[in-house]
């Protein structure tokens, strides 16, 4: 590389003539005043502090050179953010200056609305009409102490990308001016107010939350303490029966649900198919796509609150005969009228199709219309009628199963989509399906949920996950561990507050109240445990690694039962409580066939739980925490990187993520340097071809591309014993094949896993690299066809000679 | 002249039709690997695209969003228009073929995108036609058409590229449209839209484009792989002259693309100097250069941070938006002990 290159950007920039004499800025009185460069750097460097890494005269003069003549003062504000949040991608420490700097600009916004402490930001709130009567008083009541339980230098745990998703999405905005009426930490006081009972309690749930160690879902956050309290993440409705009446009468379901933040699942198990006789007009049915269609169109309508789009997963059996049009509706190509881009598609797979296709055996499509117990049955129930409507001739089709199996896969490899949740699987093991009648018939949006409907009795789940980042310490030797005390105690207050959320949530339908007073399902999840793995230093499929991801789900399972039964105790148990598994004595892993690892402790639990019952008919569901993981500044849920070096996408923008373990690591070996940026832009944020990069570090850092997917599967098998829902579980795949993907499913299903969820692959061509300096990197000729020895061509195959 | 035999070069003159034995199959996988990447206007979601732009763009950011929509409307014809005028008709392998008719599929594509575009963005009729006018009646995009319409006209004419002087001519017309048109024009053009992602504005065009970028980077690739090929068969071509003729090519495409981001931003836009925007396009220069195997000429570094975000990974929210990543063209049969 050219000498001249290296020179620092700085350098480079105050170098160049001119530019501190000849910009103004304008106040906000409106005058013109010159730019004053030390004057920026000043005020850049008061937030540099524990910050080594971070150079403030270098952001301040990049600042600059963005800056046109005549910008005002604000925008000069935004511009420092955004300039040091670039250099990100070379020194994270940017991360955090980029982030106080912008709690500090939100500090001055909230000042400009008048608001100097928590209970006047209620306050202001309520006569703005956004903040709820309930917490207005609970605030009122306790206003002094409350504003003292501020603690502003909790700021300073954000990373830049969480700090930005709060200011952007979920501070409370003043409806005509925009502006933010509350601080991040006056945030999260509400969230803690709103959910707690008392004073003592907001306190602990505060200290919880600002310190990043667990964090509702994102419709808690938005809405807690608000006027219109929808705090519940998953919604999951039956089918509707097979009329139009009640076709339409779902779609009002979905877009009243859809309204106030939360995702949808629905079946469509029950509508007739293709081709099937309307009696009543004499006409022939056009099957399930046309009311996809206008479903897909409604979805795309009913924006959540204005904050997100609605969101929605159509889940269909494996029997209906419509379901080969039902894998092509995300397609791109074809008939638009038969595809929609705005549903989710989910398989809702019985262990006979799975067994068909392990047989190579054939496999019957019906239509609802003439099998119309199927979707109510599972099991051997199940498999027994469907071999009574085959016997009796009723199928409209027979495929051979391994023939719809493969479309399945091709689905997931082109669309992502078309998700693999196991019917039987999911009933067998739920804890509400104790009494006979009781079915689950879906998953939710995300596969983690999985609790029985009936009729119109909508399921409901509220979510809340425990960022396990935040649950490690450093012994006196300086290794890192798991703190399972401290797992212990978030779990336990965790429950009470999703459990409290049960009795507060405003519910958009009927049958959705009436569903989860009767069950009181709460989804306790995770994040972070990819961080975990780092901060200890464990490969994501060694044996430690799995070993402490099934203790932590363990102890998570534990815990929530034992908080679970103290509130039943407290309370009362939840009045479905008789029919369900537990009150047999049948816990999650009996079902799973898994004894745990400390039986005595889990005997006496049993006994509690026989002699108060339980509060919460579920307790424990890992989603997939996108936003709130963001937040946190955390991996998501369960996931492995997908990246050391990735960008992220959201309504904010995009922000590049870098691996900031991996960062530390390199820079206790010296290989932090431009040149090992550019090789991992270049590698796609792979540093196997790392040099110097010991062996052992190269394999704690493997990316998801480069972990075997059977660990995966296995790593979320053993965990399952201890779900009694069940987990949003991402699998990956560089450029899958149908053979590939069809033995990974086979897997998931035969290790007993209840659902999966999206299947990630990557593009089969990239984007050129517009900023590494590397003209060999850079344009490099289809790297793939030059390895690809081609036999078609000996003479010109350079490959293998 | 016979169609089943391989010519010797792949400048040599003729309509080759023999697949079997493949002398280029590095082509045949850049065919393959694009088929791979088929996406559709219809996928993309221009929904809240409207509503930055009346409520959250300033009226100078506004400025250059209808700037950049009236070059990028007319932008990909003009490539369209060069390959089938030009590439398609003297490169003569019909691997390479099967690459430019994807390729023209994939321009027509990203020019049926910007006319969505320009219908969502644009409500007016006579406004929308003016966009498409741009190219004669806006002084900094008729600049740029004038630069490729020059190079266009060079290779006007030639049947056959028969004579030295003529394969040296249809070279320079290759360099010109990988390392000007989409090397520099299209990687400027980009660039704005980055920065305006990067503020988390305008998603409809940034993912269109996101698409668009990866199409065209992979045009870029296959061009330069013609350009090495070419130069691997007749390194005579490849002289100190044609080097200067390339720099100073290069050299008039920045000035040209300088001229353009003094219109885009003249009205103010926060973190975009025009400076930056010369230097970014210095710097891709260089690296265009280097890929020809000439000399840097700038050297300077990338001034742009944003343009790092595109270089890397995207995990999206799936919430909030598609995914782009998806393959299309995947095959095989079931097996259940494959390794996974």
């Amino acid at each position: 590389m050219d000498r001249d290159m290296t020179t620092s950007a700085a350098a480079d920039e105050t170098t160049r003539p001119g530019f501190q004499t000849s910009m103004r800025v304008k106040k906000r009185s409106g005058a013109l005043e010159p730019v004053d460069v030390s004057k920026i750097v000043r005020a850049i460097d008061r937030r540099c502090a524990g910050l080594g890494d971070v150079d403030a005269v270098r952001v301040a003069t990049r600042t600059i050179s963005g800056l046109y003549d005549g910008a005002t003062t604000q925008e000069l504000d935004l511009l420092s953010i955004q300039t040091a949040a670039a250099l990100i991608a070379e020194e994270p420490q940017y991360s955090r200056l980029a982030a106080r700097l912008l709690a500090a600009y939100i500090d001055e916004e909230v000042r400009s609305e008048e608001v100097r402490a928590f209970s006047q930001s209620i306050a202001l709130g309520r006569r703005l009409g956004l903040i709820h009567e309930r917490l207005h008083e609970f605030v009122a009541a306790a206003a002094g102490r409350l504003d003292e339980a501020i603690a502003p230098e909790r700021d300073l745990e954000f990373e830049y990308f969480g700090l930005r998703t709060v200011y952007d999405r979920y501070l409370l905005r003043h409806p005509q001016t925009r502006r933010v009426i509350e601080t991040p930490q006056q945030f999260f006081l509400r969230i803690a107010c709103a959910l707690a009972e008392s004073v003592p309690e907001a306190f602990e749930l505060y200290e919880l939350l600002s310190s990043l160690s667990y964090l509702p879902s994102s419709p808690t956050l938005f809405n807690a303490g608000t006027r219109h309290e929808q705090l519940a993440s998953c919604f999951l409705i039956d089918s509707p029966r097979d009329q139009l009446s009640h076709i339409y009468q779902r779609y009002t379901d979905v877009a009243m649900l859809s309204k106030f933040s939360g995702g949808i699942g629905l079946a469509y198990h029950r509508v007739r198919s293709r081709g099937s006789l309307i009696t009543v007009t004499n006409g022939i049915s056009c099957g399930i796509v046309p009311w996809l269609k206008t479903l897909d169109a409604s979805v795309a309508a009913v924006n959540q609150g204005g904050k997100r789009k609605g969101a929605c997963c159509v889940y269909l059996e494996s029997w209906h005969a419509d379901i080969e049009a039902f894998l092509e509706l995300r397609d791109n190509t074809g008939d638009e009228a038969s595809r929609t881009h705005n549903l989710n598609l989910a398989n809702w797979v019985p262990d006979l199709f799975m067994r068909r296709v392990e047989a190579d055996a054939g496999w019957s499509l019906f239509d609802p219309k003439t099998v119309r117990d199927l979707p109510d049955l599972y099991g051997e129930a199940f498999e027994a009628r469907y071999l009574e409507y085959e016997r009796a001739g009723l199928a409209v089709r027979t495929v051979p199963a391994r023939e719809l199996y493969a479309r399945m896969m091709r689905t997931l490899a082109q669309t992502g989509n078309g998700w693999m949740t196991f019917k039987d699987r999911c009933n067998t093991t739920c804890n509400q399906t104790g009494a006979p009648g009781r079915v689950v018939h879906l998953s939710n949006l995300c596969t983690e949920i999985v609790e029985v409907t009936a009729g119109d009795e909508v399921a409901v789940c509220n979510l809340g996950s425990i960022n396990l980042a935040r649950h490690t310490k450093t012994c006196p030797d300086g290794q890192v561990e798991f703190d399972f005390d401290k797992l212990a105690r978030t779990v336990r207050l965790a429950v009470r507050q999703l459990d409290r959320v049960i009795d507060l949530n405003y519910y958009a339908l009927p049958g959705a109240r009436t569903s989860n007073e009767k069950w009181r399902p709460v989804g306790l999840g995770l994040m972070g445990l990819q961080d975990v793995f780092f901060q200890i230093g464990l490969a994501f499929d060694g044996e430690a690694a799995r070993g402490l991801s099934r203790r932590i789900s363990e102890e998570i399972y534990f815990h929530a039962l034992a908080a679970s039964c103290a509130l039943a105790r407290e309370r009362g148990r939840h009045p479905s409580y008789a029919e369900t598994r537990v009150a047999r004595g049948e816990l999650q892993f009996d079902a799973w066939g898994v004894t745990p690892s400390e039986p005595a402790r889990w005997d006496r639990l049993r006994a509690e739980i026989g002699a108060h019952g339980l509060r919460n008919s579920l307790l424990v569901a890992i989603a997939p925490t996108a936003t709130i993981a963001a937040i946190a500044g955390c991996y998501e849920c369960i996931e492995p990187q997908v990246s050391n070096l990735f960008k992220r996408e959201t309504l904010s923008g995009d922000f590049l993520q870098v691996n900031r373990y991996l960062v530390a690591a390199l820079k206790q070996l010296g290989l932090w340097t431009e040149a090992t940026r550019d090789q991992l832009k270049l590698a796609e944020g792979s540093v196997q071809g790392l040099a110097g990069l010991p062996e052992a570090l190269k394999l704690v850092y493997r990316t998801a591309w480069e972990l075997p997917m059977r660990a995966l599967i296995d790593m979320a098998a053993e965990r399952g014993a201890f779900i009694d829902q069940s987990q949003s579980l991402n699998l990956f795949s560089e450029s899958p094949s149908i053979g590939q993907l069809s033995s990974m499913y086979f897997y998931a299903w035969k290790r007993g896993l209840k659902t999966t969820y999206y299947l990630r692959s990557r593009p089969a061509t990239r984007i050129a690299k517009a900023t590494v300096d590397s003209a060999a990197g850079a344009e490099q000729s289809a790297p793939r066809a030059a390895v690809a020895c081609s036999l078609e061509n000996p003479q010109s195959c350079e490959a293998c000679q | 002249m016979s169609h089943v035999h391989r010519p010797a070069r792949l400048l040599d003159p003729g309509l080759c039709l023999t697949l079997r034995p493949m002398a280029y199959p590095a082509f045949f996988e850049m065919y393959r690997a694009a088929i791979k990447n088929t996406w559709t206007v219809e996928e993309v979601d221009f929904s809240t695209d409207v509503g930055d732009l009346r409520g959250r763009m300033s009226e100078a950011e506004r400025h250059l969003v209808q700037r950049l929509v009236a070059f990028f409307a007319t932008g990909d014809a003009i490539v369209a228009n060069n390959l089938v005028l030009s590439l398609y008709r003297h490169i003569n392998a019909p691997e390479a073929r099967m690459y430019l008719s994807r390729q023209l599929y994939e321009e027509a594509l990203h020019v049926q995108f910007y006319l969505t575009l320009l219908d969502t963005y644009v409500p007016d009729p006579d406004e929308r036609h003016r966009a498409f006018a741009a190219i004669e009646n806006i002084p900094s995009i008729r600049r740029k058409a004038e630069f490729c319409m020059r190079w266009l006209d060079a290779v006007q004419g030639m049947e056959r590229l028969d004579e030295r002087e003529q394969r040296r001519r249809f070279v320079l017309n290759l360099i010109c449209f990988a390392a000007c048109v989409e090397g520099l024009f299209f990687f400027g053009a980009f660039a704005y839209v980055y920065f305006l992602r990067s503020r988390g504005l305008l998603h409809g065009l940034a993912a269109g484009t996101n698409w668009v970028f990866r199409d065209e980077s992979a045009h870029m690739r296959f061009a330069f792989e013609v350009v090495s090929t070419i130069r691997r068969e007749e390194p005579e071509l490849f002289d100190a002259a044609l080097t200067s003729d390339v720099q100073a090519m290069i050299a008039e495409a920045i000035d040209c693309e300088t001229q353009f981001a003094e219109d885009l931003v003249g009205g103010g836009v926060a973190g975009l100097s025009v400076r930056d925007i010369r230097q970014y396009l210095e710097f891709c220069a260089d690296q265009r250069l280097a890929t020809l195997g000439m000399p840097r000429r700038y050297g300077v570094k990338n001034p742009l941070p944003f343009m790092e975000l595109q270089d890397v990974q995207e995990v999206a929210n799936f919430f909030e938006r598609r995914v782009s990543a998806y393959q299309v063209g995947v095959t095989g049969q079931v097996v259940l002990d494959a390794a996974f």
